[in-house]
């Protein structure tokens, strides 16, 4: 039985979020450093567990659902922010987190983050980004920069430039844009936190390092900074990313609009529906 | 409310010092058992263990206080770094390690606690919070201590420590 102090801390039950799933991520992934962030943040808002959904889609990154406590779906590659669209607007009463890497979210599945950004479903998509496939073994992803080297397949580099998944969103229309760095579990939970109660499309970039396939990312920790300021004014988003180098951290944008959420329709009974499916009669 | 001049902010600074230090070694330990590492897994288990005592004995220091504690947000903790002082470098751990670097990661996060309440013990000027700060440095040195006599036991690993004849590496 917890003492009144425990039970007074409501920090201390972000334990309550994990499930008992060892996480299988190499040791020192980043990835631990989100899960114990979004723990954290869970309690802090004193969320329920059997009101959380979070909905995932295939990678390292998209393992994260099992590893709470809340119910989670472990759909299609890439296919996450459909699933949690269509779980947001069925069930606006659940607090629904997608989750994903950057193959997962921005190649795989880029098209729906595209019109998931613009339709703004009462929804959070954390995106964990270390610039690499990581669960294939190393690939250059879309935030890979471009002389890369470290994969047999682009020996030269991909010689594309990295897609800029913040410039994205809010050119398609995300009301709410942040980045963060998962070394930093305590400033990413309030970031998280942020986002699970702000109403409508919420993405958060998190860059979380891949220890075993781009090692030289434990840099990162010396090239994040503070420096984003929250605006709800378009142009000086877009104004602040164009100085951005890419390890800026903080809420970027955050403009609530009216959020994608369709009247229910009455339900009907399976003969109803099959009647309306009939060719001739 | 810092932890330099309210005594509440300050245990809870403690309770959770010592709660995320223990959270950290239960990570850091199913990590080595998920990657076959039962040694530095069984180490990582028993230094949770000794968190998880420590941690009982500041719910006990803050128990003793009238008045109750803040209930701080994750941010609203006033900790030197990124997280917790006590909180092990999830960043040093290898899927390798020895008992030797297990160790090392450890000493390195009691000599972040130690940091932490020492200075508040030299900036504070609140009696009270002062003379716990001084207690509880004195423990943490003392664990640091201990770790430093636990580490000579083990030789200093060979530089090829992290040589893996399979290791994890692109495939394609």
């Amino acid at each position: 039985m917890n003492s009144a102090v425990e039970e007074h801390i409501t920090i201390l039950k972000h334990k309550d979020f994990k499930s008992d799933y060892k996480p299988v991520w190499c040791a020192g992934c980043g990835d631990f450093g989100v899960l114990n962030a979004l723990t954290k943040a869970m309690a802090a808002l004193e969320l329920k567990p059997e009101n959380l959904a979070m909905i995932a889609g295939i990678g390292c990154s998209s393992r994260i659902p099992a590893y709470t406590s809340a119910y989670g779906f472990h759909g299609v590659h890439g296919r996450a922010l459909p699933l949690a669209t269509g779980l947001a607007v069925s069930r606006p009463e659940l607090t629904v987190i997608a989750t994903g890497g950057d193959g997962d979210g921005f190649s795989i599945g880029g098209n729906h983050f595209l019109h998931a950004c613009r339709r703004n479903a009462n929804l959070s998509y954390l995106v964990m980004d270390n610039a690499v496939y990581g669960m294939t073994k190393g690939q250059a992803s879309p935030t890979t920069a471009c002389d890369w080297t470290g994969s047999k397949l682009s020996p030269q580099g991909t010689g594309q430039p990295p897609l800029q998944p913040l410039e994205i969103a809010l050119a398609a229309g995300a009301p709410f844009i942040a980045r963060a760095f998962s070394n930093s579990p305590n400033e990413l939970a309030r970031i998280v936190a942020e986002a699970i109660e702000f109403e409508g499309f919420a993405f958060v970039q998190i860059l979380s390092p891949c220890i075993t396939f781009r090692p030289e990312q434990l840099g990162w920790k010396k090239r994040v900074h503070e420096g984003f300021e929250p605006t709800d004014d378009r142009a000086a988003a877009f104004a602040a990313l164009a100085e951005d180098d890419g390890f800026t951290t903080g809420v970027l944008y955050r403009a609530p609009r009216p959020r994608y959420q369709p009247e229910r329709r009455e339900s009907v009974d399976i003969e109803t529906i099959q009647k309306r499916f009939e060719v001739c009669s | 409310m810092s932890p330099l001049n309210d005594l509440g902010s300050f245990l809870a600074h403690a309770v959770v010092l010592e709660d995320e230090a223990a959270t950290r070694y239960r990570e850091l330990a199913d990590a080595m058992a998920v990657h076959n590492n039962p040694e530095v897994e069984e180490l990582f288990a028993k230094m949770a263990g000794y968190s998880e005592m420590h941690r009982a004995e500041a719910v006990a220091h803050a128990e003793q206080r009238a008045g109750g504690l803040p209930d701080l947000k994750p941010w609203e903790f006033e900790w030197p770094g990124d997280e917790s002082p006590e909180s092990g470098r999830l960043e040093s751990s290898h899927y390798l390690m020895t008992p030797f670097h297990a160790l090392e990661l450890a000493l390195e996060a009691e000599e972040g606690a130690l940091a932490f309440y020492s200075s508040i013990a030299s900036r504070t000027h609140d009696r009270a919070i002062r003379e716990l700060a001084e207690e509880f440095s004195a423990e943490e040195k003392q664990h640091a201590e201990a770790l430093k006599k636990w580490i000579a036991q083990y030789p200093e690993p060979p530089e090829n420590w992290d040589d893996d004849l399979d290791p994890p590496v692109p495939i394609d």
